[in-house]
């Protein structure tokens, strides 16, 4: 019997890989499972579909790689080590066809020599179109799992955390350096990867009872700590934020309650850094075979696990570590028959086991994808044992990619340990236990053939890619990550980067520390897009607003529009309508009798105080201070380069007290632009402005008979155009605005966002009563485009000035406002600017978005902007801006839309196409 | 933590108080009036008609009558009604300083956030004032057209709290 198995029990947890049923023990990852089952073949690798075990027992797993759970919960790329066995776990091995044992990709192996590092920069030549060609076999050939294409069902969460002292890492360091900090009387968080406290001591327990954990985590929490289980620090930013990724659910598993994950930002006054070390492999022929482990790993799986990952074992090592392994090993009953140690005698000497010293492995060789056979130099000659398991170790790795993350940190090359250590830092962080410091190690000796010796097991990057890589010219560490890809992927050289430092350093003829290194980006380890992301939008914070009159537009099964974060009633259709027949006798009935619709996302700003006319007058281009009592007016608002960004109205409510409107979405940039000018342009005025945009639903009712609606629902006369009167409708107070974006005259009805739907009912029974309607958003495009009025978005693009909107006649002549001196630039007044046209169709219908050129294949002169119809008479017709547009009516062009495929030829025009004398504004 | 319970409170009146010129004689004309201090930025003051809240410099939230409050402002300062754009939702039970951190920036966690205490913060995007109640409660001002949604956050959140 050989291979890998658990004595006792086989657990009770049932799951499946690649369709077999199994069994696992509470508390098996899925890797120790695995190995408990006797499977030591996981996986292929990602470039040579080359057989590959397990090697690690944790997040640096560069083999082990499975896909987990189903549907929308399928989770690719997932380390085996990684993942802990749940009932019901569904776990698929990845990159393989038809079999994971008879893998026709493995043929690739076989033509190892003809794919090197960067094969395909020099192979696949030609255009564009043949390297989506490759593309498609190389994406076939090579790769990792398959990202689900069905939605997550689950949840996302995210949090803030605050402390004094963050902890990353509950091994003994971490859980005594938190147990310090929280009996000092600080706020501690201590978060630890692992599903256990501690877990070195499981594998270790001769240097702690691991009972000290618990006893440890109890006094912590007592006195108030937070200890998170199963969180990975991700990222270190700046000011002491880190980002921890919280599992509440394994991957692939139905969370609980609901959520799987939690990401954490976390400011801390302190940080430990107590991440511990990474065991390095060993570079030889054929060290990726399954049954060749990491030394730490194998001693996990048989003290943690129960798992005996083979049963005659060599291990080879450079440190004394791994005798410890070896002691593990022979008390699980494995047979260790040689302890291959790189270093001098008398390393070893009396630790009982077959030591050879100055001795390294050569090679392994395997039958039916498993370890069979491993030779080694040995004082100079090759010996030879039949093992099914090799567990190497190469020195351990302090983990330092939070305190490089930290940024301005450094490192110190220690030589006895032949790795970096934590040196200065910029942030408050320190590192400590195996984090800051590894036991010294003997040499490594050179691989005798290293076109077969992995470094890079992830990624299949050899020493001989490293080779090749310095023979063709990369010098830099950077430039050879990028050719020969090592680093890269799921476990960004967790493994690997030491070995090829080593290896390039060597090439170059410099220590290692000479020979740089790559960044330590976040995150420490994947994490799922859900993560960052959250399932949908209101996970991710985008919230959809509501409008106060929801429910009362819901009621009547409105075709909805998104509108920035809002959503709006884009047509109300009646049976069998569809949403341009619906817009269109809703606008027909604002021309011919009245209609009604939801203006209450209109941004709105209360401004009060004796310099309230003073700030207005330096928020808008227009004038302000003249305005009466009782009147308003049209206004626009410049930044400060002189170009318009907004436009609305302000209202004179009493003295000192107006009213100021702009649009629905440049609200939240308009109330920003008003601090702005309040709070540091002019912080010595007596004013008060407050964003009232919730505060008032709104209201507008347009048409010819809309004076008579509101006749008959307030007591005083409907205001003249431009004039306001406080009212009430309904015994609900009413604020009545008489502006019209329609063309009609039309009033707007602000109320009390609480109290409109009483208002809105009210209105509408007199609207329908005279053969009126609500209207949603399409017919309103349909009426201010004929009218010629602007949009902040699309005439009003941030791009033109007053004077290309035709607004310049309405600049205040004082010339104090925000953006008069920008304005004052001779750019903006050079000839052949943009300019606001109207399009009036010669043939076809205006396309939105259309290009306007003087023939195909013409350069763009001008675009469109907004695209309808006239109302009433039919005939397509736009807006848009044009190349000294002004200039040009008359003039015929073709409006085009390759997008679209199609185009129009039309008449360049003044941009007003119903009542160009406002007439019907004062009826 | 399923003792969170989360209540979309009626609507009440509410103003905003800012003061743009001489603070310290409007609030003597109010220590005058009412008998307490103005509260400072991030507390709270209770009288029987009403309750101030100071988010801002010289910016509070009143929520009830104003009655009394135009003579102590006067020339100085100017109330402007804001109540129908917020909703007050009450967070109660123990896990609600939890409950706040989640899409939070906000440490509600801290022991100083105690009752009396108020914050303006954002909330999952959202802009949300906060007024801690007591160690069992927590009105949060939530953006009308934003309720729905972030109790429907909340209900959620409080789930999975831990």
């Amino acid at each position: 019997m050989s291979g890998p198995r658990r004595s006792g029990e086989p657990g009770t947890i049932r799951f499946t890989f690649d369709g077999k049923p199994l069994l696992a023990r509470p508390g098996d990852t899925l890797a120790a499972a695995l190995l408990a089952n006797g499977i030591g073949l996981v996986a292929r690798s990602f470039k040579y579909h080359r057989p590959r075990g397990i090697m690690a027992a944790g997040v640096e797993e560069p083999n082990a790689l499975v896909t987990v759970g189903t549907a929308g919960r399928g989770e690719p790329n997932t380390r085996a080590t990684d993942l802990f066995v749940y009932d019901g776990m569904v776990a698929r091995s990845q990159n393989r066809w038809p079999s994971l044992s008879f893998d026709v990709g493995s043929i690739l192996g076989l033509a190892a020599k003809a794919l090197p590092a960067g094969f395909y920069y020099k192979t696949f030549f030609g255009s564009a179109k043949r390297w989506l060609l490759y593309e498609w076999f190389i994406r076939r050939a090579a790769g990792l799992g398959d990202a689900p294409t069905a939605a997550d069902p689950d949840r996302f969460a995210q949090r803030a955390g605050f402390c004094d002292v963050l902890v990353v890492g509950a091994g003994p360091a971490g859980l005594a350096a938190a147990l310090a900090a929280v009996e000092a009387g600080d706020r501690v968080i201590l978060v630890e990867q692992d599903s256990l406290l501690a877990p070195s001591l499981v594998r270790d327990p001769q240097e702690l009872d691991p009972a000290w954990a618990e006893a440890t985590a109890e006094r912590i929490r007592a006195l108030g700590g937070r200890i998170l289980l199963r969180t990975t620090a991700i990222g270190y930013w700046d000011d002491n934020l880190i980002t921890l990724s919280q599992r509440l659910a394994e991957p692939g598993e139905r969370p609980p309650a609901g959520t799987a994950q939690r990401l954490w930002h976390v400011r801390a006054k302190r940080v430990v850094l107590a991440t511990g070390a990474l065991e390095r492999p060993l570079a030889f022929a054929h060290n990726d075979r399954p049954g060749v482990m990491l030394s730490q790993a194998v001693r996990t799986y048989v003290r943690r696990f129960g798992v005996i990952p083979g049963q005659r074992a060599v291990v080879a090592t450079n440190n004394d570590d791994a005798y410890l392994t070896a002691a593990a090993l022979r008390d699980a009953g494995t047979e260790v028959v040689a302890v291959l140690d790189t270093r001098p005698a008398p390393a070893g000497a009396n630790s009982g086991f077959p030591v050879h010293n100055d001795a390294a492995p050569l090679a392994t060789k395997g039958a039916r994808h498993h370890l069979r056979e491993v030779s080694a130099r040995v004082a100079g000659k090759v010996v030879r044992w039949q093992v099914d398991l090799l567990a190497i170790s190469g020195g351990m790795t302090p983990v330092v990619h939070l305190h490089m993350q930290a940024g301005g940190a450094t490192l110190s090359w220690d030589e006895a340990s032949q790795a970096f250590l934590p040196s200065t830092a910029r942030q408050n962080v320190t590192s400590i236990g195996a984090a800051a410091g590894a036991d010294p190690v003997g040499p490594t000796l050179a691989a005798e053939d290293p076109a077969k010796s992995f470094i890079d097991f992830q990624n299949d990057v050899t020493l001989g890619d490293v080779d090749l890589a310095w023979a063709e010219g990369y010098r830099s560490v950077e430039h050879l990550k990028r050719y020969t890809t090592l680093g890269m992927a799921t476990d960004q050289g967790k493994t690997s980067n030491m070995a090829a430092l080593g290896r390039l350093a060597e090439k170059q003829g410099v220590a290692i520390p000479e020979a740089g290194l790559t960044t330590f980006r976040p995150p420490y380890t994947p994490v799922t897009m859900g993560l960052l992301a959250g399932r949908t939008e209101r996970d991710a914070g985008a919230h959809q607003r509501r409008l106060a009159l929801y429910q009362v537009h819901q009621a009547k099964g409105p075709i909805w529009q998104p509108l920035g974060y809002w959503k709006r009633p884009r047509a109300y259709p009646k049976s069998g309508e569809n949403l341009s027949q619906a817009a269109l006798r809703e606008a027909r009935a604002v021309r011919t009798a009245v209609g009604m619709t939801d203006v209450s996302t209109l941004a709105k700003f209360e401004v009060s105080g004796p310099d309230a006319a003073a700030l207005l007058e330096l928020i808008c281009a227009t004038t302000v201070a003249k305005l009466k009592v009782g009147r308003g007016r049209y206004t626009f608002m410049l930044r400060e380069d002189g170009l318009v960004f907004d436009d609305g109205t302000v209202w004179r409510l009493g003295v000192d007290r107006y009213l100021l409107t702009s649009s629905t979405g440049g609200a939240d940039r308009m109330a920003a632009h008003i601090s702005y000018v309040r709070q540091f342009l002019r912080p010595q005025f007596k004013v008060s402005a407050v964003n009232v945009q919730e505060h008032y639903a709104g209201i507008a009712i347009a048409g010819p008979k809309a004076t008579k609606v509101l006749a008959a629902l307030i007591d005083d006369d409907p205001p003249r155009h431009m004039s306001t009167v406080a009212a009430t409708i309904a015994r609900v107070p009413v604020l009545v605005l008489a502006a019209s974006y329609s063309g009609e005259r039309a009033f707007e009805v602000y109320v009390e966002a609480t109290k409109a739907e009483a208002v809105w009912n009210a209105c509408e029974a007199e609207v329908t009563s005279l053969g009126g309607c609500p209207y949603g958003m399409e017919a309103m495009e349909f009426l201010r485009i004929e009218k010629g009025h602007l949009v902040v978005g699309g005439e009003i693009d941030g791009r033109l000035t007053p004077h290309d909107l035709a607004l310049d006649k309405m600049l205040n002549k004082a010339g104090a406002y925000v953006g008069a001196q920008g304005l004052a630039r001779p750019a903006l007044t050079q000839p052949g600017r943009k300019q606001l046209v109207g399009l009036d169709a010669l043939s076809g219908t205006i396309p939105e978005g259309a290009m306007l050129v003087q023939a195909p294949g013409q350069p763009a002169e001008g675009h469109v902007t907004a695209a309808g119809l006239r109302v009433l008479d039919g005939g397509s017709i736009a807006l848009g801006q044009l190349d000294g547009g002004f200039a040009r009516h008359g003039e015929e062009l073709l409006a085009t839309s390759p997008t679209r495929r199609q185009s129009a030829r039309v008449r360049v025009v003044a941009p007003h196409f119903y009542d160009t004398l406002g007439e019907r504004y004062r009826e | 933590m399923n003792d969170l319970a989360i209540t979309a409170l009626s609507a009440a009146p509410l103003h905003v108080l800012e003061i743009w010129s001489d603070p310290p004689g409007v609030a003597k004309r109010f220590a005058a009036t009412f008998g307490a201090e103005l509260p400072m930025l991030g507390s709270s003051l209770q009288l029987p008609s009403m309750q101030l809240v100071r988010y801002e410099p010289a910016v509070w939230l009143i929520e009830g009558e104003i009655g009394g409050l135009e003579p102590v402002i006067g020339l100085d300062g100017s109330l402007t009604p804001i109540g129908g754009g917020l909703v007050r939702v009450r967070l109660s039970g123990a896990g609600w300083r939890s409950l706040l951190m989640e899409g939070g920036v906000f440490d509600a966690e801290s022991k100083d956030f105690a009752t009396g205490c108020s914050a303006a913060t954002v909330i999952d995007h959202v802009n949300i004032r906060l007024l801690v109640e007591s160690d069992q409660a927590c009105l949060a001002y939530v953006p009308l057209s934003y309720a729905h949604d972030m109790i429907h956050f909340w209900t959620v959140a409080a789930e999975s709290l831990i």
